[in-house]
């Protein structure tokens, strides 16, 4: 429960000012093999509370991999993790959601046949003792979902809703609210505009904007510069397997950047 | 508490298979009077409701985690065979024998979970061979019928607590503890959340290959206590013993209105599914309907039940769905 607590006094904007520029995860010389197929060669990457990273890149470039071994799905062959200056390792996805690095799949991890709250909660139930075992909370969980739809203006009809009746926009609300109630420290959307509608993705961006103010580390994955260069700070192009540019939002425009995305697809 | 029209109408397509068996018992007890109608008849259809009952439930949650089983009426047959040997042989005490029926069924379903759970096989393909496998290993095992079993192994299929049949408070008991943990264990979540889509839960971090895993056991442990419930039953152990029931199984199951997609369906639906076949059974033997003609109409039934699914599913969305 602390967990919750803390996630709460997060959710209310209460981050300490001395963590604002502290970094949170650092991926050195990362190496992934699939057989043959050398998808990652020694990338590096990092990002620092508050900050919102655009990792860019084509199909294939590696971008969902690096992601991937971040959030415990499947593991790095070399290079070292490093998470608020500890090397770690993360061998699974309990592990990584342990850390507070908590992701939201481009395919969306949601289950349909179950309610908003328990798609929320589900691997991390809230439950309370039955004097025989313990049994889910659903009061419990109906109340912290309907909070949370609250603080995050997601206008679903009901925390019981089952989720096949959301929209795009309201689904990936759905999982961004599951990273935020967890207290995510890293926040890895990965396409979280991907076949949505344009308020859809206008609601997407706002949750994406309250992540950040809340000092949320966001990872934000896509070959859409348009939509990534508003809210993003740094950009790190991945190219092949290779990092081939990473850059802060100050020292390139849209055009610079676009150009450089085209010239490294080449 | 604000009841409305689209509450009572998700309310009526969710439990129609209540309803259903309701109108088909209004039917034959009109047609067939006192000899359909009457407690011991009742008592009787939940009686031999209670052991597919078993079967169904075995069905079902592998049904809801979004696989299926073959193997459960085979599970039944075997772990009834060899617990029966193991009777015999070893002088087993019954009470224990009981038991045993649990475990040598959960073993049998775990061989099923380990395949596909953990080796990721597909479950028709697997249960398609462990069907064959239990049920020619039955054959293989003995030929002849088990008769000289302790009295307290055969309690629970034929003995009577209070006038009523044990295996119909045993089915009860098993139903509801199902019902229960599919409903409130975070456990009986994941099955729903693995069968409604198993990537998303793996996303999630929930270990999804050892959920199914979990399920097949569970199943297997059911079948197992149906091979106990068949074996009071029928007052021996018989290499027949669970023949033909696996179609049934499934039947009740999709009758009840679990999903063969997976993720959807409820305990509390199946055993809806297993009276309104046991009510039918009844009323179609009572009218002399010959056993092929029954036959015929449970197909026609399951046919129809799989119309009425698809509808009450476009029924259930249209009623759901935002406007």
């Amino acid at each position: 429960m602390e967990k919750s607590l803390q996630a709460s006094e997060k959710r209310s904007g209460k981050v300490p000012d001395n963590a604002s520029s502290e970094e949170l995860v650092k991926m050195e010389g990362i190496h992934k093999w699939f057989g043959e197929v050398h998808a990652l060669r020694g990338v590096d990457f990092s990002i620092s509370r508050g900050t919102t990273v655009g990792l860019i890149g084509d199909n294939g470039a590696g971008k969902s991999t690096l992601i991937k071994i971040l959030a415990g799905l499947i593991e790095r062959d070399r290079g070292k993790i490093y998470y608020r200056g500890k090397e770690v390792e993360i061998e699974s996805v309990r592990q990584s959601q342990q850390l507070g690095i908590e992701t939201v799949f481009q395919e969306q991890a949601i289950v349909d046949p179950l309610s908003v709250a328990r798609n929320i909660f589900l691997g991390r139930e809230e439950v309370h003792s039955a004097g025989f075992g313990k049994i889910m909370d659903d009061d419990k969980m109906l109340e912290e979902t309907e909070e949370l739809m609250d603080e995050l203006n997601l206008d679903i009809a009901s925390p019981d809703q089952e989720a096949e009746f959301c929209s795009g926009g309201e689904r990936q609300g759905v999982a961004i609210a599951r990273a935020m109630f967890f207290d995510a420290d890293v926040l890895i959307l990965d396409e979280p505009m991907r076949a949505l509608s344009v308020s859809g993705k206008e609601k997407v961006e706002d949750y994406i904007g309250k992540a950040r103010e809340q000092g949320t580390g966001i990872i934000y994955i896509t070959h859409d510069l348009h939509r990534v260069y508003p809210v993003a700070d740094r950009f790190v192009f991945l190219s092949r397997g290779e990092k081939e540019m990473d850059v802060k939002k100050e020292d390139c425009s849209l055009d610079e950047l676009s150009k450089l995305y085209r010239r490294g697809e080449e | 508490m604000n009841i409305s029209g689209k509450d009572i109408a998700l309310w009526f397509i969710q439990n129609f298979v209540w309803l259903l068996a309701g109108a088909f018992f209004i039917v034959f007890s009109v047609t067939l009077g006192g000899m359909f109608f009457n407690l011991n008849n009742l008592h009787f259809i939940f009686y031999v409701s209670s052991m597919i009952g078993m079967l169904v439930l075995a069905e079902s949650i592998a049904l809801i985690s979004g696989n299926f089983d073959l193997s459960v009426a085979q599970n039944a047959g075997l772990t009834a065979m060899l617990t029966g040997v193991l009777i015999i042989k070893f002088n087993i005490p019954g009470l224990v024998a009981v038991f045993l029926t649990i475990i040598i069924g959960g073993i049998l379903g775990a061989f099923n979970g380990y395949f596909i759970g953990k080796r990721g096989l597909n479950p028709f393909l697997v249960t398609l061979s462990t069907y064959l496998m239990f049920d020619w290993l039955t054959y293989v095992i003995r030929q002849t019928s088990i008769l000289d079993l302790p009295g307290i192994y055969m309690f629970p299929g034929q003995g009577k607590i209070g006038g009523i049949y044990a295996a119909i408070f045993i089915f009860l008991i098993a139903a509801v503890l199902l019902f229960l943990f599919l409903k409130k264990a975070t456990y009986g979540n994941y099955i729903y959340a693995v069968g409604g889509n198993p990537d998303a839960t793996v996303m999630v971090g929930v270990n999804a290959g050892n959920v199914v895993f979990w399920v097949f056991v569970l199943s297997g442990a059911l079948s197992g206590v149906a091979g106990l419930l068949y074996t009071g039953y029928a007052g021996a152990v018989t290499s027949t013993l669970a023949d033909g029931k696996m179609f049934m199984a499934f039947a009740g199951a999709i009758i009840g209105g679990i999903s063969l997609a997976g993720g959807r369906g409820t305990a509390t639906n199946a055993v809806g599914g297993i009276i309104l076949i046991g009510i039918i059974e009844a009323g179609l033997t009572m009218m002399m309907i010959s056993p092929q003609m029954q036959g015929f109409l449970k197909g026609v039934l399951v046919f129809v039940a799989i119309l009425i699914n698809q509808f009450r599913t476009t029924f259930r969305k249209r009623l759901l769905m935002p406007s």
